[in-house]
């Protein structure tokens, strides 16, 4: 238990973070949420609407759509990233020759702007003049050529590759990280019992980073829920909606049709959803404290 | 929750919700006071230095960009202490400048802030945020002899006139008029028709086909220009009052006339016979134009910014084409009229510069301005007296043929119904659904846009 006077020393070391969080995250928020209690037009002018703007979100199927879409984007990319993450943080944490090329090779992308990395990708995929279809016709699996972004069903999971190529160097650093920080005397003794290394990594690596690996995946949740740049310049939301998400709609809302107070509902039900799933995902994963 | 926690937390929590509650709303594009209009017969002698903020469309890079520079630069050299800043006021641009006319900080002169045949931007006009022209278009010019708003087109006027009020809020710095381009050299070479009916656009790409060129570009992945080959058909076998109201309005239903579904069928006619580029749906419309421009399409509707906007990737040899978008027997829309729009520059009632202001729209419509922009850019002229670009060829036909320019988009651009329109025409286009279903889906989503 603290003591009266650490109390005290504690409190004005508090104040700047609390004033920070009081600037960027609740002020926004609370303004957010006054905007959308109204209807505004294209000059900003605006109307006290009261929860108008809510009922209208709940007979919008464009909002769902951009919901599922999201929420499947999550979900691809959590396959698409932490499958490879894993599999290349834990080859790097290994003692490999070339250990600091592949380790800036695998970052080197973070670097890039996403618009770069956009508009790159954007001609890769292009069905006759880019590099993706070619390849495949070329090495006779011209059956695998789609027209990636054009397509519905591929669009969302071509967009989503292209988020976690962009990201996935972050990831690894962090599993890195935690590989580094696993006992060696731990997996010293379990490969002395025999143990090989796919046991290793599957019953003794893995359950002891859980906790991080509960923090990544709640950290990816409130990343990709928030997609908005590789969907805007990519595809628009398109084609036909395929890979509109809720960030692209209330982009469109707000900016296109000048409606402050609808993309401020939206946002709202967002933050919602977003605190919804993190601290569910928070209960489900959350193990034992493991001292090590 | 100890007394401790709350206290941190009405630290934190309230100060917020006064901030909130005394931050007021969003601006009104009004909120600071507005700038002491110039007299409109002496305004020229009022100009004086300072530094004003002028929209202009071209990216940086560009020469039509170095283009506005210099004029800008003109003018600085004739106004001791001018200073003109140039701000890429293009579409990617608009949320950012649109926020700023919110907060009362609007360029000095800027583009698309008002356009007199679509309602949603009359708004800005409405709210006193834009100066009226039309005391200063109506004197005078002294190089002229004839009043400043008479070297207007009569075509451009709807759209600079406030169709309530009368006053005009905008001046074109150019035409951008939806034509067919078509590849003349390709078309000699296998013989092929330019196409003036629907009939003849059929058969041109039925040639094309023929002669293994793929008949028309279009990008798969920005909806609004698959939904030109809509709004241009409709516009023949619907007209454009009847399809502005139904669409945007939602005066009426898209079942009321069956011209919406004829022009439904023909898009899906010009679809099965394989009459779009290959790989369309994924490709960008960059790529769409500069494999036109490489010769593998044959046709591509596009405004007639495509000539300036891809000169650096057009072959010295191409031989362009241009013509209106081709006519429907039997349709019972507008058969000579064409979508068009006229880039508008207003003048913000706050700038605090506004004689300079004008004398900048001035010089960029002047006609000497606008005969240099047309031969060296490419641009198509809202002046009169302006020949029509080299780069265009046939465009002055093009325009005189038109009885009408009709807004581009119908407006759709800024409404909801944008959202229902252009997404059902590229299911269409990408052949997820027929005509009729297309109708029906139509339907249901501006029934429900538009609550009718």
């Amino acid at each position: 238990m603290l003591k009266a006077a650490q109390r005290r020393i504690i409190i004005p070391f508090l104040i700047p973070a609390l004033a920070l969080l009081g600037i960027f995250f609740l002020y926004p928020l609370i303004k957010t949420v006054d905007l959308s209690l109204n209807e505004f037009s294209r000059t900003g002018t605006m109307r006290f609407v009261g929860i108008d703007q809510y009922r209208l979100l709940t007979g919008d199927p464009a909002f769902f759509n951009s919901l599922k879409n999201t929420f499947l984007l999550t979900l691809i990319g959590s396959g698409m990233l932490f499958p490879p993450a894993m599999a290349i943080a834990w080859a790097l944490s290994q003692r490999i020759h070339g250990e600091r090329f592949f380790r800036f090779v695998v970052f080197a992308p973070v670097v890039l702007s996403v618009a770069v990395v956009s508009l790159m990708w954007k001609f890769l995929y292009h069905p006759t003049l880019g590099l993706i279809n070619p390849t495949l016709e070329s090495m006779g699996l011209g059956a695998l050529a789609k027209i990636w972004l054009g397509d519905p069903s591929t669009a969302l999971a071509a967009v989503t590759f292209v988020s976690v190529w962009h990201g996935i160097g972050i990831w690894i650093v962090l599993l890195c990280a935690g590989f580094e920080r696993l006992p060696t005397d731990v997996l010293q003794a379990a490969r002395i019992d025999g143990a090989g290394e796919w046991r290793v990594f599957w019953s003794i690596m893995l359950p002891m980073m859980l906790d991080l690996m509960r923090m990544l995946a709640i950290l990816w949740v409130v990343q990709s829920l928030q997609t908005f740049a590789f969907v805007y310049i990519m595809t628009g939301g398109g084609p036909f909606g395929s890979t509109d998400t809720v960030g692209t709609l209330m982009y469109r809302v707000a900016f296109d049709q000048a409606d402050f107070g609808y993309a401020a509902a939206i946002g709202v039900v967002l933050v919602v959803v977003m605190l919804t799933v993190a601290k569910l995902l928070n209960k489900v994963m959350k193990r034992d404290d493991l001292q090590y | 929750m100890k007394i401790a926690h709350k206290l941190l937390a009405g630290l934190v929590v309230v100060p917020c919700l006064a901030l909130t509650a005394c931050g007021g709303g969003g601006g009104d594009g009004t909120n600071q006071a507005t700038a002491k209009a110039p007299d409109a017969k002496s305004w020229q002698q009022d100009i004086k230095g300072g530094p004003i903020e002028v929209g202009v469309l071209p990216a940086v890079g560009t020469p039509s960009l170095k283009f506005m520079e210099d004029i800008a630069a003109g003018i600085e050299k004739d106004h001791a202490g001018a200073d003109l800043k140039p701000t890429f006021a293009n579409t990617k641009a608009r949320p950012a400048l649109e926020q700023r006319w919110r907060a009362g900080d609007g360029l000095d002169v800027d583009y698309t802030m008002f356009d007199g045949t679509n309602p949603a931007l009359l708004e800005w006009a409405d709210s006193g945020a834009l100066l009226d022209l039309k005391p200063y278009l109506d004197q005078v010019d002294t190089s002229t002899g004839k009043p400043w708003l008479d070297q207007f087109s009569p075509a451009v006027m709807q759209f600079m006139e406030h169709p309530a009020t009368k006053k005009i809020y905008g001046v074109p710095s150019e035409l951008s008029l939806q034509v067919l381009f078509y590849n003349a050299g390709l078309f000699k070479k296998h013989n092929i028709t330019p196409p003036a009916t629907w009939d003849d656009l059929t058969k041109a790409a039925d040639g094309l086909k023929a002669a293994g060129v793929d008949p028309i570009a279009v990008t798969g992945l920005f909806e609004p220009y698959m939904g030109m080959w809509s709004d241009n058909i409709w516009l023949r076998t619907v007209g454009y009052d009847k399809a502005h109201d139904i669409l945007t309005e939602g005066k009426g239903n898209i079942t009321d006339d069956p011209g919406f579904l004829k022009g439904l069928q023909m898009l899906q006619d010009l679809r099965d016979r394989k009459g779009f580029l290959k790989g369309f749906e994924g490709t960008d419309f960059t790529a769409a134009q500069a494999q036109f421009f490489q010769g593998k399409a044959g046709m591509i509707l596009m405004g007639s910014w495509l000539v300036s906007e891809m000169a650096d990737v057009i072959p010295k040899d191409f031989e362009l084409g241009v013509l209106q978008f081709p006519t429907v027997a039997g349709g019972t829309g507008d058969q000579a009229s064409m979508l068009a729009a006229a880039q508008l520059m207003s003048v913000s009632a706050k700038s605090e510069n506004i004689p300079l202001s004008l004398e900048w729209i001035r010089r960029v419509t002047s006609v000497e301005t606008q005969t240099r922009r047309a031969n060296e850019i490419g641009e198509v002229s809202g002046v009169k007296g302006v020949a029509s670009p080299p780069g265009l060829p046939g465009i002055s036909d093009v325009v005189a043929k038109a009885d009408r320019l009709q807004a581009s988009y119908y407006g759709l651009m800024e409404s909801k119904a944008k959202d229902i329109v252009y997404p059902e025409i590229a299911k269409l286009l990408f052949g997820k659904q027929d005509a009729q279903q297309a109708l029906d889906n139509l339907d249901r989503g501006l029934r429900r846009v538009h609550g009718n």
